[in-house]
This record gives structure tokens, sequence and C-alpha cells, in this order.
């Protein structure tokens, strides 16, 4: 007893030294670090930055920016919901970022009122353009991923072995089902162009061209970036109707996917998003069919180190199949090369305008 | 006694007052083990510190240089905490001094008081429950409710704002209570044990509130993902230093206070709130005295779940002005973190407020840090969850510190349940 009783005296009155240091170090170390730096700063959706798709591209970008200019410092805050979007903005204006990034079209509002507030603050936004004031420095950083979307069509209609694929989103907004549009247009184009049935399941484009509002075509959505387990469900649901690969539009929900594909077994697979899965998710690059990959990565890259340069250009970057903004990715199963060749002429078509990627089309 | 000067005596009995195990002192002496808990997570987990350290014993000077590094790296960590949650002091001497940049300087308090608003009411709410030994495990999901009550009610229709807003904060209200008066109604009647009933009553409501916010006459016009309606002007709670000035804190502050008021009056003054005190602490006592239990199980549900819902609508009005599928969850369930600040402010409305100050500043100083640092947001809620562990045990606190016994009664913490 005796001795616990000294060992709570010592452990009690180390934890008051060191607490009282703590505090007195506290509050008189002067901050100097920082001054100099220019920080990149980044604020993730509620995918967070492990989610192996655009807010871990989003945050790789800025690291990488950080690899190539020493003098920039990357920083980032998760939102673990909606109610976090404007104070991690805030925080960041108040830690004077050379830049912020926002990731994703659900911080539009938040980002667009910040940016309004502090017009001479840098931003920059992933997957959307924010109407803002002029004098404000916003650079909108959106990509054409139909066009991508229409390779990884291809390319799942001519893997799959049942003649059936599937897609679902995160959330039905513009961002998601441009992909699916996209995909649902490639499944469309092979069929036609070489004489085959191959089906969707989980998106109908809406059949003219309107608005979201008046026609928002009908489809799968997990309502969530983050619930895997929807997901899993999902995509188990899509094997057992006779699907044979599934493409998830829904960041980190599509390891969901993965889970199902694995439980599934053989002859199950996924087509990834966003940033290649052999890289992010390599582990389980053996389930990837390929990536519908989206330029995240390099773009957010550019777009810091252009604000760190003093060349940063408000206004947006749109990116395509030619410059590489988007693309496919290939996975880790084997793909015919006569597959290859067909995915070859359609990226050739569309960078030549004479391939549409509208699903409509075809 | 009688020997030692009146001014010896008080500064005496001071120090007996502070070396003793009274609730107050437990828990100041369990927020600083919390910040010391958190600086060894600091230690051991930052690569600068753990290299400096690698070198210890490689120099002379190696040991002074590790334990330098140390202390900058934590210092640094919990100087932004505090200057990023409550006042930068060079910011608020420029300040003071120039007149200028006001609003930079009172955006950190502005922001705790922010996060503090809504969590301070929901948290009474399940302080009240607390006390009358009633486990309200479901104010998330009443503050789901009343949140979703509240934006409809706010955005649905056009009033002048005397009565808009009043109205929007009713329904708020009314929303919580209906979704408390279910699990209330339950246990009176059938008996129903209340904690299984209000935790699945949180997974119910939120299928309900995605619902609600993917069907077309709420849902926000011009899109198709699970997002509301934004509320008109007339129903929001405005910022208390006007828009311009960009500080968020709204007059949620001024509601936030009189429940508090309402609270304290509530369970210190009226006979209905001893009703539910006697009841939480006896409800034999309570049933012999003529006390109805079904009457107390049910007016008590109702009101915790009313707090909870004016603490959601409260969150909509005065922040997001909006709900959407994120709404209250994960990280953001401020009723789930209600229960430890009911637990941390002994389930008393003074207590709680203190309480939820503390979880506000240590909530928007872990962003501030790891904003500032790169340490991350979770060491906030790892000290959080240290600081309400050691409350929780005050006999661990007592021999670390080695207080004397308390004069003051044992410390009640209200956890027991209905027999």
């Amino acid at each position: 007893m005796g001795r616990i009783r000294r060992l709570t005296t010592v452990l009690g009155t180390s934890a008051l030294i060191l607490g009282t240091l703590t505090v007195s170090v506290a509050s008189t170390t002067v901050s100097a670090s920082a001054a100099t730096k220019f920080k990149a700063c980044v604020v993730t959706d509620t995918g967070g930055i492990n989610d192996r798709s655009f807010n871990q591209s989003a945050y790789a970008g800025a690291k990488d920016a950080a690899k190539s200019d020493s003098n920039i410092v990357p920083s980032y805050l998760s939102s673990g919901s909606s109610n976090d979007y404007t104070p991690n903005i805030n925080t960041f204006i108040g830690e004077k970022c050379g830049i912020i990034i926002t990731v994703g079209f659900l911080m539009d509002p938040a980002t667009a009122k910040a940016a309004n507030a502090h017009p001479s603050q840098k931003f920059a936004i992933v997957d959307d353009a924010p109407v803002v004031k002029a004098g404000t420095h916003v650079e909108a950083l959106q990509y054409e991923t139909d066009q991508a979307g229409f390779l990884g069509g291809i390319l799942a209609a001519g893997m799959s072995k049942t003649g059936t694929v599937a897609t679902y989103g995160g959330e039905n907004f513009s961002a998601v089902t441009l992909y699916e549009n996209g995909f649902v247009a490639g499944v469309r184009y092979y069929d036609k162009t070489y004489g085959k049935t191959v089906k969707v399941l989980g998106w109908t484009p809406p059949k003219t061209a309107c608005s979201l509002a008046a026609c928002p075509g009908k489809g799968t959505f997990v309502n969530s970036f983050t619930n895997a387990t929807l997901g899993k469900q999902i995509t188990l649901g899509d094997y057992s109707n006779g699907a044979d690969i599934v493409f998830p539009v829904a960041g980190s929900v599509g390891l969901g996917s993965v889970a199902a594909a694995k439980q599934d077994g053989a002859g199950h697979y996924v087509m990834w998003v966003d940033s290649n899965g052999c890289i992010s998710d390599a582990t389980d690059c053996k389930y990837f069919v390929g990536t519908v990959a989206k330029g995240v990565e390099p773009s957010v890259e550019a777009a810091i180190l252009s604000a760190a340069k003093g060349t940063f250009k408000a206004g947006s970057y749109v990116g395509t199949l030619k410059n590489d903004g988007t693309g496919l990715e290939l996975g880790g199963i084997k793909v015919p090369s006569k597959l290859k060749g067909e995915i070859a002429t359609a990226k050739a078509g569309i960078i030549a305008g004479t391939i549409s990627v509208n699903p409509n089309k075809w | 006694m009688n020997d030692i000067p009146a001014r010896r005596r008080s500064i005496l009995s001071l120090w007996m007052t502070l070396t003793s195990q009274n609730p107050v002192i437990v828990t100041i002496l369990a927020l600083v083990l919390g910040f010391v808990v958190g600086a060894f997570i600091i230690i051991f987990t930052t690569a600068t510190i753990l290299d400096a350290f690698r070198g210890f014993f490689n120099s002379w000077g190696a040991p002074g240089h590790a334990l330098k590094v140390t202390f900058d790296n934590v210092g640094a960590a919990y100087r932004d905490m505090f200057t990023g949650s409550v006042i930068d002091p060079a910011g608020f001497w420029h300040s003071l001094t120039t007149g200028k940049g006001w609003d930079n300087t009172l955006t950190p308090i502005s922001e705790t008081l922010t996060y503090a608003t809504p969590l301070v009411i929901v948290s009474i709410g399940v302080g009240i429950s607390f006390q009358t030994g009633l486990f309200n495990i479901g104010a998330n999901g009443q503050a789901v409710l009343g949140g979703v009550a509240g934006a409809v009610i706010g955005s649905m229709i056009k009033l002048p704002m005397f009565i808009h807003l009043p109205l929007t904060l009713i329904a708020g209200i009314l929303g919580g209570a209906l979704a408390g008066a279910l699990p209330g109604v339950l246990k009176a009647y059938t008996g129903a044990h209340e904690v299984i009933v209000t935790i699945m009553e949180n997974y119910v409501i939120y299928a309900f509130l995605l619902y609600v916010v993917l069907s077309t006459p709420y849902q926000q016009p011009g899109q198709a993902n699970d997002i509301g309606r934004t509320i008109h002007a007339s129903a929001q709670l405005p910022p208390l230093f006007g828009v311009a000035s960009g500080l968020r804190v709204s007059y949620g502050i001024f509601v936030a206070a009189g429940v508090v008021a309402f609270a304290w009056w509530f369970l210190e003054r009226s006979s209905l709130g001893f009703d539910f005190r006697v009841t939480g602490a006896s409800p034999s006592a309570a049933r012999a005295s003529g006390i109805s239990p079904r009457a107390v199980i049910i007016l008590v549900f109702l009101i915790s779940g009313g707090l909870a819902g004016l603490a959601g609508v409260v969150q909509v009005a005065s922040t997001t002005h909006y709900v959407d599928g994120t709404f209250l969850i994960g990280d953001a369930g401020i009723g789930f973190t209600a229960i430890t600040v009911a637990l941390l402010g002994r389930n008393k409305p003074i207590g709680i407020l203190w309480a939820s100050l503390l979880f506000g500043a240590l909530g928007v100083g872990g962003r501030a840090m790891q904003a500032a640092t790169g340490i991350p947001f979770d060491l906030a809620t790892v000290i959080q969850s240290v600081v309400v562990l050691f409350v929780a045990t005050p006999v661990l606190v007592k021999e670390i510190f080695r207080l004397r016994a308390g004069r003051t009664q044992a410390l009640q913490l209200g956890t027991q349940g209905w027999g």
C-alpha cells in the first residue's frame, strides 16, 4: 500500500509539474516557423483524407506540391458533416493559408460565401464552379468525367461475362451522374458498334438534355459518401441480379463494393472511381477491372503551385481526356488486346469530337 | 485554533478547500490530467520529438535539446488550442490599442460560443432526464426531428420575423417533444426499457430525416440529392454582431441562457422539478409520497425531448440554415456528446453550462491546433474523454493528488436507473 501511495505521489507531482511547465511554455513561446511558409490548406468533405478517392487525391495533390516546392506546407481539416464546412474554411482563413482547397460540390455555398467575404483569399474548389462576385480569387476545378466514364463503359461491357454491369452513386447531383451518363453511353456505344447486348443496372440517364431539376434521371444512390455498409448491400444485390462488374461513384462507399466482390468470389469485379484503385487501394488491385480516373491530384497540385508562384488565375480549369484531366486506368485483371484497341479507338474519337459521350446519342 | 489570527485562518480554510475532494477541484484536476495525457500522446506520436529523444545519450546537450523540442511542440499544440478557441493575446492587444481587427480577435471565442450554444441546450435536456433517473440516449434523434420540424416551418411558410422566428423555435420544441413522448409513453405504460427504445429511435429518425430531405415538397429545388430548403431570413437567428462582422455567434446564446435559467428554476425551485428529483433519488419514496411515476416519466421525456428539439432548431436557425442528410450525424451528433457533457456537469444546469463551454473550446481549439500544427483533431476528443473518465472516477483523482476526503456529500452522477 505504501509503495502505491508513493507511486501515486510521484505520478501526481510529475503530472502537476509537467502540466505547469506546459502551460507556462504554451503562454511564452512565440510562433516563428510558419511566418514565411506558404500554407496549402485542404478542407475535405465527409469522406476524409483516407477515402481512397477524391478527398485523398486532393490532399495528395497538396503533398505533391510540397514535394516540388519545399516552401509549401500542406495542411488539412476533415468535415464531419455539412455543419463543419464554414468553420473549417474560417479556421484556415485565420491561419492565413496561401490557398484553400475545398473538395466537392457540397461545399459550394460555404466556399462562395467565404470567397465573397474574403476577396483576396485564394480558393480552389474541386468538382464545382461556385457563383462568386467579381474580384474574388476562386479557381473552379472541373472534369469532364463522362469522357473517361465512356471508356470505362466500353471496358466494363467488353469484360463482362454475364452481359450485365451495374453502377450506383453517392448522391444524385451532376458531379456524380456525369460519370454515370458517360458509363451508360460507353456501354450503349459498345453494344451498337460491336453488336452486343450488355445491360446497365442502377442508372437511367434523362431522355432529353434539360436541367437536372426538370428531369433528374433515375438510379440507385446511397445518399452518403462514407457508408460502406450500404455500398456492400447494393453491390451484393447487383451481383445477385446478374451483374459481374459494378461501378460505384461514391468515394469511400465503394470500399463496400470491394468487400462484396471479395465475398462473392471469382468473377465479381469493381470499376473504381477518381484515383487509380491499384495505387490508392493497392491490396485490392485484383478486384479492379479499371479506374475511371479524375485528375484531382495533378490539378490541385497545379493550382497550389501557381498560387505559391504568384501566377494564380481565378476562373476555371476543365480536365478532359485531351489534357489528361480525366482518363481510364486499367486494373489488376488482364484485358484482351482487341478490347484495348477498341478503347483506344473510342478515346481518339472522343478527343477528335467524332464520338459523342451523350448517352441519348447511342 | 483560537490563537490563529483571522487572516491566517481564512488562508488555511482556503487551503483545506483546495486540497479536499470537492467536485469543482476534482473537475479542474481531471482537466489537468486530461492535458497531461494529451501531452504524452503528442510526445509519442510526433516524429520530431521522438527523433530528438532517439539521440538522448549522444551528447551532453542532447537531453536538454530533447526536452526543448518536447516543450516547443507540446506547447505549440496547446497554445494553438487556446488561441484558436478563446483569444489570441497578441491579436487582442493589437485590437485594444489600435481599435482594428476586432472581427479576427473575437472569432475564436465566437466559434466556441457557436459550438456550445446548441450543446448546452441539449445537454440540459439530457441532464434533467438523468436527474430523474431516466436515461434518454435518444437526444440526438430528438434534436434531428426538432431541427427538421423547425426547418420545414422556417422554409416553407413566409411570415414577419416576430411571428416566424418564435414559431420556428416552437416547431423545433414540439418536434423534439413528439420524439421524446414516444419512449416516455412506452416506458410508462408498457415498461419498455427507455435505453433500448431511445437508442433505436435515433436510427428511425435518421431514416425519416433522409425521407424528408429527399421528398419533393421540402427538398431544395433544383437539386436531386439529400438537401432541404434554406430557411427564410425571417426564421433565422441572426448573428449577434451582424452578418458583415463574419462572427457566427448568434442570438441563439440568449435562447441557451434562457434554457439554463429555466432549468435552474425548474429543478431547484418548482414543485414539479422537486418531484422529478425525488423520483430520481428514490422511486419508492416518490411513490409513497403520492407522486405518479407515470406522469413523471412522460413529463420528463417531453421536457428532455423538447429541449433536444430546441437545440436542433437553434443549430439550424443560427449556423447552416438548412438541413441535409449529414445533419447531426457522426462527429456532429451533439445529442451523444450531450451525455458526456451532462455527466461532466453533474446534471446541474450551471455545471452543464461550464462543461459545454469546455467541450466547445476543446472542439474549436482542436480544429485550430490541427490547422496550425498538423496534430490531429482527435487529440481534443481524447482530452474530452480523459476528463470525463476522471470525473466519473473521483477516487482516482483523489488518490493521484492525495486529496482529503470531502466534507461534501459523495459525488452523485445520477447514473442509477429505475429499479
